[in-house]
């Protein structure tokens, strides 16, 4: 009998080890925040509830459509005595609108609004309205004094390009903190990811093809941030049958025409990548070369309207191109 | 004696079967696509996308008036027009084995994900 039951442990142990495998425990979660859509893995460790918390906490400071946020106040009453961060989140995307000439300008928010993309009722300005349009779009015009952020009547502050990136800092902090050592999180299109696969092997990302319903490739990182800014989901079509995408030159107040479909930026900084995506989308290809060049510190990909991918030299061997997507990979040196 | 033996022979039997089937399971056996459709945080419909065998729509609305319409064709889903002012969804196109990424409504809180596909990639950029 003693014999039978030490057989049948045995037989339990074998199907145990062979349902278990030793991998570490995937914790996913998924929920609404900051105007979008967020998801999380985490291995190991569960920290789902912390990363939708911190979303939660910094859509209340920074939130362009809730009155009572920070950003809100301050577009109400063109001045507000700001939290730490919400300061340090202005300096940074000032410092990134320097960098790139003003191809990210957080206060391009009137032009954005005018052409209905905050509300979905769009609409194509007038010349007279997209010339005050311009006028009221100027990020150097934003006054930072001790805690105090004040900007020009008729001016409003939107950090959507920059807050998605703040939240992935603070996300990769907050996992790393837990002793997580494995995870991705999705943050509206923003990719984060900390440390490797659980099975070592890098992240893999796939980069949305602007033109189709796959890839135009995928991208292999460690700890790092995947940011894309594009105009295939956020755009009208005008009575001319021209598609007006949401992404605004603030040198014109108009929808961006740098030729590209979409700039992505990959980096260890996820503030710098959200703010550069949009710059880069903005400025179009060879500026963003130049930049790439002067400043360093990012990798990017870009799809041109000439149906051609551009990656820069530092991530040729990582990105992959989709053999069917039609496009030609070149790189950037 | 002999019951031993036939004991023996029964669990061992039934070890290697069961081992057996874990493997096939786990190497062979891959759940098919399935696509969930929630909305305000409820699982609406679970779909086998490998076993549609034609196109067909599904409605989803609510009674604020919100309306979805969703596409289901073999293998793939899409939501194909919406009531919502940004149509997001609507231009974000078709999710499937290959492209597993979520579809998205935020303004109706719907979410349209693909569950038990292993995509190229961990996550879509965009």
């Amino acid at each position: 009998m003693k014999k039978n039951l030490s057989l049948l442990f045995a037989a339990a142990f074998v199907f145990l080890s062979l349902s278990a495998c030793g991998a570490p425990r995937e914790y996913a979660s998924d929920f609404f925040a900051m105007d979008t859509y967020m998801s999380s893995k985490t291995y190991g460790t569960d920290a789902s509830g912390a990363v939708k918390e911190e979303a939660e906490r910094l859509e209340s400071l920074f939130s362009v459509t809730d009155e009572n946020s920070e950003i809100g106040v301050l577009n109400v009453k063109g001045s507000v005595k700001a939290s730490t961060e919400t300061v340090e989140l202005i300096e940074k995307a000032l410092e990134i609108s320097e960098k790139t000439d003003g191809a990210l300008d957080i206060t391009v928010y009137p032009a954005v609004k005018a052409w209905g993309f905050t509300t979905g009722d769009y609409a194509v300005p007038s010349p007279e309205r997209i010339e005050e349009l311009r006028a009221l779009t100027d990020y150097e015009k934003v006054d930072i004094d001790g805690d105090t952020v004040s900007v020009p009547e008729g001016f409003m502050i939107d950090l959507g390009a920059v807050a998605k990136g703040y939240l992935g800092d603070r996300v990769r902090v907050i996992l790393k903190d837990s002793g997580i050592t494995s995870a991705i999180a999705d943050l509206g299109g923003n990719i984060v990811t900390v440390g490797d696969k659980p099975d070592g092997s890098p992240w893999r990302v796939a980069i949305r093809d602007p033109n189709g319903d796959g890839s135009v490739g995928v991208i292999e990182v460690t700890d790092k941030c995947v940011v894309t800014s594009g105009g295939y989901e956020r755009y009208f079509t005008d009575e001319n049958g021209v598609k007006r995408w949401h992404i605004i030159d603030p040198a014109t107040a108009q929808p961006a025409d740098g030729g590209l479909l979409s700039a992505t930026v990959i980096g260890e900084g996820c503030v710098l990548c959200d703010g550069l995506s949009t710059a880069i989308f903005v400025m179009g290809a060879e500026k963003a070369k130049a930049l790439w060049q002067s400043e360093g510190g990012f990798e990017m990909i870009l799809v041109t309207k000439a149906g051609e991918v551009l990656v820069t030299d530092g991530i040729k061997d990582s990105f992959f191109l989709d053999g069917g997507s039609g496009y030609e990979l070149k790189v950037i040196g | 004696m002999i019951r031993t033996r036939t004991w023996i022979v029964i669990i061992a039997a039934l070890a290697v079967a069961a081992a057996g089937a874990i493997l096939l399971i786990r190497f062979f056996g891959a759940p098919g696509t399935t696509a969930e459709i929630v909305k305000g945080g409820e699982v609406l419909y679970t779909i086998d996308l490998d076993k549609v065998t034609t196109e067909y729509e599904i409605e989803i609305g609510d009674e604020d008036g919100d309306r979805n319409t969703v596409t289901v064709r073999p293998g793939m889903i899409c939501v194909s027009s919406a009531d919502c002012p940004d149509k997001i969804c609507v231009n974000t196109g078709w999710a499937s084995k290959n492209h597993p990424y979520p579809i998205i409504c935020m303004p109706h809180e719907l979410i349209i994900r693909i569950v038990g596909a292993e995509g190229e990639a961990d996550a879509e950029a965009g």
